[in-house]
């Protein structure tokens, strides 16, 4: 009895509960180092800088009395492409500037004699109207003489002197209307002189104009010229400088494709993110500072290649110490696919 | 091993960027991992329980306690007997059904035969999920090198499509592939420490058990010969 007892007593277990919840504790710690230890490993030291910095205060002032090289860039380029700019650019304004004018002064001549010619008629056709009902009234007194011949006299006499009045009227009307005919051409004549005059002028200036456009052309020929000397003395100097230019240039491509080299590129980003770096050198090749000047949007992207600029040090640089001022920041912009 | 390799990525993200089967094989590890672990603790304090309980009652039992008295006290508090106990309990147990006077050979065959039988159960219990670890030990690395295998080949196999080929463009394919060898060494390195460990315990338990039970043989034998 005891014994079956016993057989059936499972033997107890202690602490299962236990048991998973520090396996699952221990699984929790090994993530948990793992997670972390990537993270310190990310870090760069940074310790090395300040070492560089305390050594290197001759070579950075030497630099900067051969500052002037750098002017370089700005006149080498610029003058070389204006030149040939202007001299097709520069004729043409003249001509259309001459042509505008011309055709705006036979405008404003020929409505002037328009209003000439259209005023006169308007006049005339009102003195016609004035004259035909005078006659009218003078045929209703005649009736009245044949009845009063005494009167008729009389009224004759009355009627030759208000003939004569109208006549004298007439004649005033067409002394007036001959004055004010006259005062028209005068005036006419006025408009025409000052038309002239205004032409007079028109051409004056435009003579004033052609004489400050030829003045004009003088100048741009003179300023040509000296861009040309300019130019000449900058390509003398740029010449001069070529081999600097070259060496900048070749090491710039160096770094680049130094940097290149380096660089894990993460599989199958879309597109072609082009990431820009400001990268900040010490002389001897090494880097101070990295900064993204404009992201990719692959922060993928951008830590590899931020990456590969670390691991590119010391970037190869030119020997000579006076070309460093051209290394010292950097704009590295690198495509992902080229 | 991994966090080296992976010092430019971060360490979830290599997994997730992982191709189905790689992931399949390290959550299978991960599984194998929890459960092996679970089973060390496990296995760690039943052992530990047992190395106590037969060291307090061998203590107790060469004291020269009365053997009947021993034996009621461990058949009423029978849950939280150990090992040794019970299988005391089951040869005293078996010596007392036999009448006074009976062949000694017999009741001494009989007994032993009891104690062999509780020993033989003990022992399975105390072995119990030892196989596992040891399976996890010699297993989990290999289905860690599966994964890798699999990551490998589709890392090249990418590789193929591009014209300049670079180291650049096969690391991270090889880097989420050693993951999953790092989860099998991870999951087997434990386990196969502990396997071997608990072996040798449950060992020196065994021959503890068997000396015991020769010992309380020999023990009875007198007590039925008196």
């Amino acid at each position: 009895m005891s014994v079956s007892v016993l057989r059936n007593s499972s033997p107890s277990e202690p602490r299962i509960l236990l048991a998973g919840v520090l396996a699952l504790l221990v699984h929790l710690i090994f993530v948990a180092i793992m997670i972390f230890g990537l993270d310190w490993k990310d870090h760069p030291p940074e310790g090395m800088v300040v070492d560089i910095w305390t050594e290197l205060p001759k070579p950075i002032q030497e630099p900067v009395k051969t500052q002037p090289p750098p002017k370089q860039p700005k006149p080498v380029p610029e003058p070389v492409k204006p030149k040939p700019e202007p001299e097709p650019t520069k004729p043409e304004p003249p001509k259309p500037e001459p042509a505008k004018p011309e055709p705006v002064k036979p405008e404003p001549v020929k409505p002037a004699p328009q209003k000439a010619v259209v005023e006169p008629p308007v006049k005339k056709p009102d003195i016609a109207l004035k004259q035909k009902p005078e006659p009218i009234k003078e045929t209703k007194p005649d009736l009245e003489e044949q009845k009063k011949k005494e009167q008729e006299k009389i009224k004759e006499q009355e009627r030759l002197k208000d003939l004569e009045k109208q006549k004298e009227l007439e004649k005033k009307k067409e002394l007036e209307k001959q004055k004010e005919l006259e005062k028209k051409k005068e005036l006419d004549k006025q408009k025409e002189l000052e038309k002239q005059k205004e032409l007079e002028k028109q051409k004056e200036l435009q003579k004033q104009k052609e004489k400050d456009l030829a003045a004009q052309q003088q100048r741009e020929r003179e300023a040509k010229a000296q861009r040309e000397a300019d130019a000449k003395r900058a390509a003398q100097q740029a010449a001069a400088r070529n081999q600097v230019t070259n060496e900048i240039s070749k090491y710039k491509a160096l770094i680049l494709a130094k940097i290149k080299s380096r660089i894990v590129m993460p599989p199958d980003l879309p597109g072609n993110p082009v990431a820009e770096f400001n990268v900040t050198l010490l002389p001897g090749g090494d880097i101070l500072d990295v900064r993204v000047s404009k992201s990719s949007g692959h922060a993928v992207f951008d830590n590899a290649v931020e990456r590969a600029i670390f691991l590119s040090k010391p970037l190869p640089l030119p020997p000579d110490p006076a070309l460093f001022n051209e290394f010292r920041n950097l704009n590295i912009t690198v495509h992902y696919r080229e | 091993m991994s966090t080296t390799v992976t010092q430019d990525m971060s360490f979830l993200h290599l997994i997730s960027s992982a191709s189905l089967l790689v992931q399949l094989v390290m959550l299978i590890l991960v599984l194998i991992s929890l459960s092996s672990w679970w089973f060390i603790f496990r296995k760690l304090f039943v052992i530990r329980y047992e190395i106590k309980k037969t060291d307090e009652f061998e203590d107790i039992f060469w004291r020269g306690v009365d053997l009947n008295a021993l034996h009621q006290r461990i058949i009423s508090s029978r849950y939280e007997s150990g090992s040794l106990e019970r299988i005391f309990a089951a040869g005293f147990g078996e010596f007392n059904k036999h009448p006074v006077g009976s062949d000694l050979d017999a009741v001494m065959e009989s007994t032993r035969r009891a104690m062999r039988a509780t020993y033989q159960r003990e022992m399975d219990h105390l072995e119990s999920h030892l196989s596992f670890l040891a399976t996890v030990g010699s297993v989990s690395p290999y289905i860690g090198l599966l994964g890798t295998v699999w990551g490998i080949m589709n890392s090249f196999r990418s590789l193929s499509s591009v014209t300049q080929a670079t180291i650049a463009h096969v690391a991270p394919g090889i880097a989420e592939a050693l993951i999953a060898t790092a989860m099998g060494l991870f999951a087997a390195i434990p386990a196969v420490v502990a396997y071997n460990r608990y072996a040798s315990r449950t060992d020196q338990l065994a021959t503890r058990f068997e000396s015991f039970m020769e010992e309380l043989s020999n023990v009875l034998q007198r007590r039925a010969a008196e």
